[in-house]
C-alpha cells in the first residue's frame, strides 16, 4: 500500500516531464527550429550518450562534484565549531552576528574574482569559492541556532549534571541541528551556483566549463545537455541528501523554526 | 575586568538608542585587523592591499565617474529584472497556490528549472539575444522568480481554510476575495520570498557580469582582476557587501518582519 | 430575519483511507422559525458541524434541501452569516475593519459602514478595540468580533460553530449571556451548534439531538428570558432538561 502510494507520486511527479518531453520532441522539428538556435530531442540523447561513452560527461560532473564535496567538507569542518563556539556567549553572539551576515551577503559569486587571482584558475580557486559559499552561512547560521536555544533547556541540562563536553553534544548541537541543516541546504544552494559560475571562466573541467565552451561552438545539444545534467544532479542532492537530513532532525523532533 | 563591562554597558544602551551603532562597531575589529595584516605584510601586497588603499581608490574611481556609473548600470539591472521577477511571479504563485491542477501540473516543473539556476542559462541566453541588456535581465528574472513563486504558494497555502470561508460568508465574490483574503495573508510569505529572491539575483547579477558583462560592478571586479590589480575587486566586493547588507538588513528584514509580527502571524 | 428548514439533508463522501463510502449526515430535518434561537448538540462525531457547513454553503449537499423563508439556498452568502470556532478574523485588519468587511462587500461607502461597524461593536461591548488588531485581542474578545462582524452585515440567519469551544470556562459563560443579550436585542434566526449540553439549553428556544448523522429529538426550551447563569444554575426545569438532553446525548 505505502508502496503503491509511491510510485503514483512518483509517476505524478514525472508525468508534467513527460509531457514536455513529447512537446520537445513534436514542435522543436515542426517549426524546424535552427539546430544552432535550440536542439532536438534525438540530438541531446545522442550527445548524451557519446559523452557518456567516451568519458567526457563523466569527467565534467566527477570534477564538479568532487569541487563541491571537498569545499563542502572543509567548509563544514570549519564552520560548525566555529558556529558553536562563537553562539555560546550571548554577548560574543551579539557582537560578532552583523559581521557574519556581511560576509554571509558575499557568499560564492563575489570571490570568484579575488579566487582566480590568488588561487590561480583550477582546482583550487572554484573549491575555495564552494567553500567560501558554504562556510560563512553555516557559521551564521549555526552561530544562530545555538544562540537561539532557550535559556531553560541549557539550564535544565546543567542542573541534570551535564558537563562541558555533554552540553555540546546533547543540547547544543541538536538544539542548533535545524538552524545549521538549513544553513547547509543555502550554502549548497549558493555553492552549486558558484560552481557553475566559476567553472565557467576559471577551469577547463566540469559542467560550467562545458557549457561554456560548447557554447563556443554553437553545440546547443551539448549546453542542453549540460542543463539537464546539472538540474538533475541538484534534484538529486537535494531530495537524496537534503531533505531526508531535514526530515530526519526537524520534523522528528517537531521542532518547527523555519520555513 | 570592570572597565571592560562598563564599556560593554555603555556600548549595549548607545547601541539600543542608535541599532546603526551595533550594525558598524563589530566590523571595526575586522579592519583593523585588516590593516594589520598588510602593514605587516603577512601577504604579499600585490595580493592583499590594505584598507587605506581601497579607500584611495574609491575615491578615485568616484571622481572618474566610473564607479557611479558602473553602480547605476548594475542597480538598473537588478531592479528591471527583479520589477518582472515580481510582476510575473506574484500572480504565477497565486495560481499555483490556488488551483489544485495547476499545481500538480507545474510545481515538478518548478522544482526543476529551479534546480537548473540561473547561471547555467548563460550560454544559451547569449547564443539568442547575445551580450547585452537582454539576457542579463532575463538571468534575473529567471533567478528571482522561483523564491517569490514558491513563497508565494507556501503563503497561499498557509492561509487557513475558515478565512475564506468567513469571507465568502460575508458576501465577498471569489475576484474579491483575491485582494481581500489571499494576497493579504500571503503578504509575509510573498515578502519572505521577495527577501530571497532579491538576494539571489544580485548574486546571479555579479556573475552574469563578471561572465558576460561589459559594465557594472561584476565586470569591474573581472576586468580588474585581468589587469592583476586586486585593489579594485576588493573594492568591489566591499561595495557589493554594504550594498546589499544596507538594503537587506535596514529594508527588507524589517518590512518582513513588520508585516509579520503586526498582523500576529506566524510564517515560519 | 427569516425561517431556516432543512429537508431530507444528506452528505455522503468517499473516505480514501478507509475505501469506503461514509455518511456524515442522514436524512436530516429541521426547522427554525424566524426569530428562534435553536440548538443542535450531539457527541463528537455525529455530523453537527457537517449540517452547518451543508446549510452555510462551504460543502455540497449529496440530497437535500436547505430553505430560507421557503426559498432554496447553495452555496456561501450573505444571507448566512457565521461565526467559527477559530474566530477566523482577519488578522491583517484592524478590529473596526473586521466588522466593516461584510457592508464593504455590499459596496456601502467608508462613512456609512464605520458608523455600522461602530454600532454593532458597540452592542458587543467592545468599542474601546476598534482600533486593534485582532491578535492584541484576548480569545473571548476576538470571538465578540467575530460575532460582531458576522451580524453587521446583517444576514437572513446566524449560524455559529461551536463558538465558545475554544475558550476558557470562565469567558464562556460571561460570553453566552452576552449572547443572549444581543439577541433580545437584535432577534437573529440562530442556528447554533456545541457539544455542551448545558449551554445548548441556556442559549436555546429548542435544542436539536443529533446522532450519528441523524436527527434524534427536538426538545423546545421555554424557559423565560432573560437569562443568567446563577439563577438558572439553581432551576428546577433547566436541570431536568438538560438531564434530558444528556441522557438522549449519551445514550447515542
Amino acid at each position: 500500500m505505502r508502496l503503491r502510494s509511491t510510485l503514483t507520486s512518483v509517476l505524478m511527479f514525472l508525468a508534467p516531464f513527460a509531457v514536455l518531453l513529447g512537446l520537445w520532441a513534436v514542435l522543436v522539428p515542426y517549426f524546424q527550429v535552427n539546430p544552432r538556435l535550440f536542439p532536438h530531442l534525438g540530438a541531446v540523447v545522442d550527445a548524451g550518450i557519446e559523452a557518456g561513452r567516451d568519458g567526457t560527461l563523466l569527467a565534467h560532473v566527477g570534477a564538479s562534484l568532487l569541487r563541491v564535496m571537498v569545499g563542502t567538507a572543509l567548509a563544514l569542518l570549519l564552520a560548525i565549531p566555529l558556529g558553536v563556539a562563537m553562539g555560546v556567549s550571548p554577548a560574543l553572539s551579539t557582537f560578532l552576528t552583523p559581521l557574519f551576515r556581511f560576509f554571509s551577503v558575499l557568499a560564492g559569486i563575489a570571490w570568484i574574482p579575488i579566487a582566480t587571482l590568488w588561487f590561480g584558475y583550477g582546482f583550487g580557486a572554484i573549491t575555495f569559492v564552494i567553500f567560501n559559499a558554504v562556510f560563512f552561512i553555516v557559521t551564521y547560521n549555526t552561530l544562530l541556532g545555538v544562540a537561539t536555544i532557550p535559556k531553560p533547556l541549557r539550564n535544565a541540562a546543567a542542573s541534570l549534571g551535564a558537563g562541558r563536553w555533554s552540553m555540546l553534544t546533547e543540547v547544543l548541537l541538536p538544539g542548533a541541528l535545524p538552524n545549521i541543516v538549513t544553513g547547509i541546504r543555502t550554502g549548497l544552494g549558493f555553492a552549486w551556483r558558484g560552481l557553475i559560475a566559476a567553472e565557467m571562466i576559471a577551469t577547463n573541467v566540469g559542467l560550467g566549463y562545458m557549457l561554456f565552451v560548447a557554447r563556443d561552438f554553437y553545440r546547443t545539444e551539448v549546453i542542453v545537455l549540460g542543463m539537464i545534467v546539472i538540474g538533475v544532479l541538484w534534484l538529486l542532492i537535494d531530495r537524496l541528501l537534503l531533505a531526508p537530513l531535514e526530515r530526519a532532525t526537524i520534523e522528528r523532533w517537531g521542532m518547527v523554526q523555519r520555513a | 575586568m570592570t572597565l571592560l563591562l562598563k564599556a560593554w554597558g555603555a556600548y549595549v544602551r548607545v547601541s539600543s538608542r542608535w541599532p546603526a551603532i551595533a550594525s558598524i562597531v563589530p566590523f571595526i575589529p575586522v579592519v583593523a585587523l585588516w590593516w594589520a595584516v598588510t602593514a605587516l605584510e603577512i601577504f604579499p601586497r600585490v595580493f592583499l592591499p590594505g584598507p587605506a588603499e581601497v579607500a584611495r581608490t574609491f575615491a578615485d574611481l568616484v571622481y572618474k565617474g566610473i564607479l557611479p556609473e558602473y553602480l547605476a548600470d548594475s542597480v538598473v539591472r537588478l531592479t528591471v529584472g527583479a520589477a518582472w521577477g515580481i510582476a510575473l511571479g506574484i500572480p504565477l504563485g497565486i495560481l499555483i497556490g490556488l488551483s489544485k491542477t495547476a499545481h500538480r501540473v507545474l510545481w515538478p516543473l518548478l522544482l526543476f528549472f529551479q534546480a537548473i539556476g540561473d547561471i547555467a542559462w548563460l550560454p544559451i541566453l547569449v547564443i539568442w539575444f547575445g551580450y547585452g541588456l537582454t539576457t542579463m535581465t532575463l538571468v534575473i528574472v529567471y533567478t528571482v522568480i522561483f523564491p517569490i513563486v514558491l513563497n508565494t504558494v507556501l503563503g497561499v497555502r498557509s492561509i487557513p481554510i475558515n478565512m475564506h470561508r468567513a469571507a465568502l460568508s460575508l458576501g465577498a465574490s471569489r475576484p474579491r476575495m483575491l485582494w481581500e483574503v489571499v494576497l493579504p495573508g500571503a503578504l509575509p510569505n510573498i515578502i519572505t520570498g521577495l527577501r530571497n529572491g532579491l538576494g539571489y539575483g544580485w548574486r546571479a547579477l555579479i556573475a552574469a557580469e563578471i561572465i558576460v558583462g561589459t559594465s557594472g560592478i561584476g565586470f569591474l571586479m573581472f576586468d580588474a582582476r585581468r589587469a592583476g590589480s586586486v585593489v579594485e575587486i576588493l573594492l568591489g566586493m566591499v561595495i557589493l557587501g554594504m550594498l546589499w547588507y544596507i538594503v537587506d538588513s535596514w529594508i527588507l528584514a524589517p518590512v518582513e518582519r513588520a508585516t509579520g509580527e503586526r498582523w500576529g502571524l506566524v510564517t515560519r | 430575519m427569516k425561517s431556516l428548514k432543512v429537508r431530507n439533508l444528506s452528505k455522503t463522501y468517499f473516505d480514501p483511507y478507509a475505501g469506503t463510502k461514509v455518511t456524515a449526515v442522514r436524512d436530516v430535518s429541521l426547522e427554525v422559525p424566524a426569530g428562534e434561537f435553536a440548538c443542535i448538540v450531539g457527541p463528537s462525531g455525529c455530523g453537527k458541524t457537517t449540517v452547518l457547513n451543508l446549510v452555510a454553503g462551504f460543502i455540497p449537499a449529496t440530497s437535500g434541501e436547505i430553505l430560507l423563508d421557503e426559498c432554496p439556498v447553495k452555496g456561501p452568502g450573505r444571507d448566512r452569516g457565521v461565526v467559527f470556532q477559530s474566530f477566523a478574523l482577519f488578522p491583517w485588519r484592524t478590529v473596526l475593519d473586521n466588522v466593516a468587511f461584510g457592508p464593504k462587500m455590499r459596496g456601502i461607502g467608508k462613512v456609512e459602514r464605520e458608523k455600522i461597524a461602530r454600532e454593532y461593536l458597540a452592542l458587543a461591548k467592545l468599542s474601546e478595540a476598534a482600533g486593534r488588531y485582532p491578535n492584541e485581542l484576548s480569545g473571548g474578545m476576538q470571538q465578540r468580533v467575530g460575532v460582531a462582524r458576522a451580524l453587521a452585515n446583517e444576514p437572513d440567519v446566524l449560524l455559529m460553530d461551536e463558538p465558545f469551544a475554544s475558550v476558557d470556562a470562565q469567558t464562556r459563560m460571561t460570553l453566552q449571556e452576552e449572547l443572549t443579550r444581543i439577541w433580545q436585542q437584535k432577534r437573529p434566526t440562530v442556528l447554533f451548534i456545541t457539544h455542551d449540553v448545558a449551554e445548548a439549553v441556556f442559549l436555546g428556544n429548542r435544542v436539536i439531538v443529533l446522532s450519528k448523522g441523524q436527527v434524534l429529538e427536538q426538545i423546545s426550551v421555554d424557559l423565560p428570558r432573560p437569562r443568567a447563569w446563577d439563577a438558572l444554575n439553581e432551576d428546577d426545569r433547566f436541570k431536568a432538561l438538560t438531564g434530558r438532553v444528556l441522557q438522549l446525548v449519551r445514550s447515542a
